[in-house]
């Protein structure tokens, strides 16, 4: 949530945070592992971005094939069907 | 950020059917799309369809062939880009065929789904995705690294 509308640096994040900065850095590293952040050095800082787009767009990909197999797969049921008939 | 699309389809036919249809281009090309496939380990081969601009994707999946097991299993890649063989959606399509007493159980899996930033290998390079390859092949083979940094 931090990090919907600006950049952070580690070290500013981890003031919102309860944590040692170790324990932030780890968090970070997870999410940017799974490319929900992306990390770029800005002098002496690391600062964390949420990538919002790639996300919203892999979501439609990932929506589009689902239907796109379910109505291809049908038409192959229906192919094979039109064949055993013959 | 990874989803796995699993679907699942019983055919009523015996599996060296149900196979011919995953691996004959001219039958391929009847449910699911033009293409340029054989099953051949290793073989780079395209689908084509409709451009879909609001999904940035010029009309062409990029495939390669992974893995072969006849009647069992067929597995490619799957990728797409905006065009001039850029890429910026990485997949991994798996299929996998069971006979049954009365015909065929076919799973369908699209998985790996990843995006351009965690393909690029050389920031600012747009080549195509089979030169891309290549020289993945090569960077595996050689420590040298001939691109130029930002």
């Amino acid at each position: 949530m931090l990090l919907y509308e600006d950049s952070l640096s580690i070290n500013s994040l981890a003031d919102n945070f309860d944590m040692s900065r170790p324990a932030v850095s780890k968090h970070i590293k997870i999410l940017y592992n799974a490319g929900f952040i992306s990390i770029r050095d800005i002098g002496r800082e690391r600062y964390c971005t949420l990538k919002k787009d790639g996300f919203e767009e892999l979501q439609a990909w990932i929506s589009h094939f689902d239907k796109f197999w379910a109505s291809k797969l049908k038409k192959l049921e229906t192919l094979l069907s039109s064949k055993l008939s013959n | 950020m990874t989803k796995v699309i699993k679907h699942q389809f019983f055919f009523p036919h015996p599996t060296e059917m149900v196979w011919e249809y995953l691996t004959k281009p001219e039958l391929m090309e009847q449910w699911l799309m033009k293409n340029d496939f054989q099953p051949i380990l290793g073989l780079d081969f395209q689908f084509r369809t409709n451009p879909i601009p609001s999904l940035d994707f010029d009309g062409i999946f990029y495939c390669k062939v992974l893995e072969i097991v006849p009647f069992k299993k067929l597995s490619y890649s799957w990728k797409s880009g905006s065009g001039e063989g850029e890429i910026t959606l990485d997949s991994v399509v798996v299929w996998k065929l069971q006979p049954t007493d009365k015909g065929t159980e076919l799973f369908l899996e699209h998985s790996g789904f990843a995006k351009k930033e965690n393909l690029d290998f050389h920031n600012g390079l747009s080549h195509g995705w089979l030169e891309k390859f290549d020289k993945l092949a090569a960077l595996l083979n050689t420590v040298q690294h001939a691109g130029t940094n930002p």
